[in-house]
């Protein structure tokens, strides 16, 4: 399993993150390792040319002094001293002529220069060891050349230490470095693959996956949740386009199975000669247009309902809309006898489809005009309410709806009893209430003024009823 | 009037050659899109019935090119789609009207007549005339043989729609939709209120009713 997993995990972006930090890291750490070591290294032959320069000074002014015969006796004690400079004295021609050393290291033997070289040393235990040295070689003023060095080995060896210190703890960081990689990106993964999962079994067609949210509110969370939230809309769009494919099949079935029926009697009343085709034909138009006017309004409602929301909303002015509609219903209402009343605030914005609300508030216009009685009244308002909401409501003053069946009166097709009389689909209030949704308001249905004393010789006054368009503020 | 008719749905089309025929009209048929575009381009119609969808090239381009070449061919489209956005597509694209299948053939008879009327009364004029009824655009006044008519501003351009379709049908949605612009259907037939008032203003007193209902249709003004 984990040979399986390690190539996964070595693809993932935050491994390949880890290495290139890593690898910018030890980069880094080289070059600091070169420098110590080159400073540390140059540090050490400084001093050693420090005490070198200083003892041919030294030796320089016993020569001067003495000359070389002194000199050489001096050499001879000094070589015999504890930690001893390690000398040697050549004549003009690089003879050696005394010294601990047996050649110089200088190259070519007769220059004025200096050398990192090696000397060989038995020690106590009698063990060859072999130590770094340094030494610089002088002309005398006789033409006899002297070379002086210095043993470097210990302070060299104090520095190869350092470096194999560090380079040892650049090989850890670079191991833990490594494992955090691996760590960090199974971590990631895990996190990653939740999302994936759901991903995979949304594009299988399982809308009801979900990602897990941890509640951590770090970024996967953050996407995990946008990604439900996302799945929870299409879901819901999903099942409105569901519903409204139902919606439509039931709601159209049963008029076109009574179109059907109707059609199929008058084709064999007037075969039979008993009816008129004109006639026939005239009734089945009229139901052919009721049907198609459900269909309109089934489909409206639907695709309200699956949109949930007004496609291209826009600002308009619900005061001057029922204004409008207030001057095409009011003859209607003298005619019926109704006394009509207009209520406008100025001002007003609704965000919204116009059309759609008009429609909404002509169903809502019709319903007063067509249950208030003669001598009723039926009233229009537009007002701001406390809260900003705006409302468009309408007031009439006939038989109201039982506060037990309003909220079943928007739902499709429910007609009550006493209105099986008038005609209507039935459909009217469940467009309203979708157009006051998909603005993400609502339909209120209210009693209206109430009953009045004496209501018996009042037809037109029964408890009425309150319809209200509310519509969420227009930022 | 000659009308050419781009409909791909044949018997949709039948029908509807019947019903302008019955109703004196020259119908062509074209039955797609390029067809339709060829039979325009040769001119001599009064009226384009364009269907929206059609093989070959749907009606929005069809109009579009005409409109470029300068085709100022009055357009009436016939959609399936019904949406706001879809009647606003085809107005822009260059239709001179809309109408949402189904329809009634009342109300295409009558939107294909408002259209031809509406060519040949393209010049500016500031007074109508039908029969013994005279309207003043600038004064915004009314009178027949001579008695003056007191309307109110609604009522003054219903009725100045009906003068300039004097003798055409004209449906209860077309008055909606042109007299209102409201682009919504109310279910009670609140427009008959309206003629009917307006009827009262200019007939009433007269021995010559002018303001006709058409069964099935709608209304006529008669001179």
């Amino acid at each position: 399993m984990a040979a399986m997993r390690l190539p996964g995990i070595i693809r993932t972006t935050p491994f390949r993150l880890t290495m290139l930090f890593l690898a910018l890291f030890a980069a880094a750490a080289a070059a600091f390792l070169g420098y110590i070591y080159v400073a540390t290294a140059g540090e050490v032959t400084r001093r050693a040319d420090v005490e070198v320069s200083r003892e041919i000074s030294s030796l320089q002014a016993i020569y001067a002094r003495a000359g070389a015969s002194a000199l050489n006796q001096a050499l001879i004690e000094r070589a015999a001293t504890e930690r001893p400079f390690l000398y040697l004295m050549m004549d003009a021609t690089g003879k050696p002529v005394t010294g601990n050393i047996a050649a110089t290291p200088v190259d070519p033997p007769g220059a004025e220069a200096h050398a990192t070289f090696r000397v060989t040393e038995t020690d106590a235990d009698g063990a060859v060891v072999r130590r770094q040295a340094w030494g610089r070689q002088v002309k005398l003023a006789q033409g006899e050349l002297l070379f002086v060095g210095a043993d470097i080995g210990e302070a060299q060896g104090y520095v190869l230490r350092i470096v194999r210190a560090l380079w040892g703890a650049g090989i850890l960081v670079l191991v833990l470095g490594l494992a955090g990689g691996l760590l960090i990106s199974r971590n990631v993964s895990r996190s990653l693959s939740g999302l994936q999962q759901v991903v995979s079994a949304v594009a299988a067609g399982d809308l009801n996956a979900r990602a897990p949210v941890r509640d951590v509110g770090d970024e996967y969370d953050e996407l995990a949740s946008g990604m439900n939230a996302m799945l929870d809309r299409v879901e819901r769009l999903m099942a409105g386009l569901r519903h409204a494919g139902d919606a439509i099949a039931h709601d159209l079935r049963s008029p076109l199975t009574r179109l059907r029926a109707r059609l199929e009697a008058a084709l064999i009343e007037v075969e039979n000669g008993r009816a008129d085709p004109t006639t026939s034909l005239a009734e089945a138009l009229e139901d052919t247009d009721g049907v198609l006017r459900t269909f309109n309004a089934v489909l409206a409602i639907s695709r309200l309902q699956a949109a949930g929301q007004i496609p291209n909303p826009q600002l308009f002015d619900p005061s001057e809309l029922c204004a409008g509609l207030a001057e095409l219903y009011e003859p209607l209402c003298e005619d019926k006898g109704l006394e009509f009343s207009v209520e406008l605030s100025k001002g007003l914005k609704v965000r919204g489809d116009r059309s759609f609300v008009g429609q909404a508030l002509a169903n809502l216009l019709d319903n007063a005009v067509k249950y208030t009685p003669t001598g009723g009244a039926v009233m229009l308002r537009v007002r701001q309410r406390s809260s900003g909401e705006v409302e468009c409501s309408i007031t009439d003053t006939g038989p109201g709806v039982p506060e037990e069946d309003r909220a079943r009166v928007v739902e499709r097709f429910v007609r009550l009893e006493n209105s099986r009389s008038l005609p209507g689909s039935g459909l009217g209030l469940s467009l309203v209430q979708a157009v006051a949704e998909a603005h993400g308001g609502r339909l209120d249905l209210d009693e209206g003024p109430g009953r009045v004393r004496g209501a018996a010789r009042h037809p037109g006054r029964g408890p009425g009823l309150r319809t209200a368009l509310i519509f969420p503020p227009a930022e | 009037m000659r009308i050419l008719i781009m409909e791909d749905d044949l018997g949709a089309a039948e029908a509807m050659m019947k019903g302008l025929r019955d109703a004196g009209h020259d119908t062509t048929h074209a039955v797609d899109g390029q067809d339709g575009l060829d039979a325009a381009r040769r001119g001599g119609f009064d009226v384009l019935v364009v269907d929206r969808m059609m093989p070959r090239m749907d009606g929005l381009s069809v109009v579009s090119t005409l409109r470029r070449e300068d085709d100022r061919t009055p357009v009436l489209f016939l959609s399936a789609l019904g949406e706001i956005d879809d009647r606003v597509t085809g107005l822009k694209a260059g239709g001179d009207d809309y109408l949402v299948k189904p329809y009634a053939f009342a109300e295409l008879i009558a939107r294909v007549e408002a259209l031809s009327r509406r060519r040949e009364t393209g010049g500016v004029s500031t007074t109508l005339k039908v029969g013994d009824l005279e309207m003043d655009l600038i004064a915004r006044s009314v009178h027949r043989s001579g008695q003056d008519i007191d309307l109110q501003p609604r009522e003054f351009q219903l009725l100045e729609f009906l003068m300039r379709h004097a003798g055409q049908s004209v449906t209860r949605t077309m008055l909606l939709e042109k007299v209102w612009e409201y682009h919504f259907d109310p279910q009670t037939n609140v427009i008959d209120v309206h003629i009917s008032r307006l009827r009262s203003k200019i007939d009433k007193g007269f021995d010559h009713a002018m303001l006709q209902t058409v069964r099935g249709a709608g209304y006529r003004l008669d001179a």
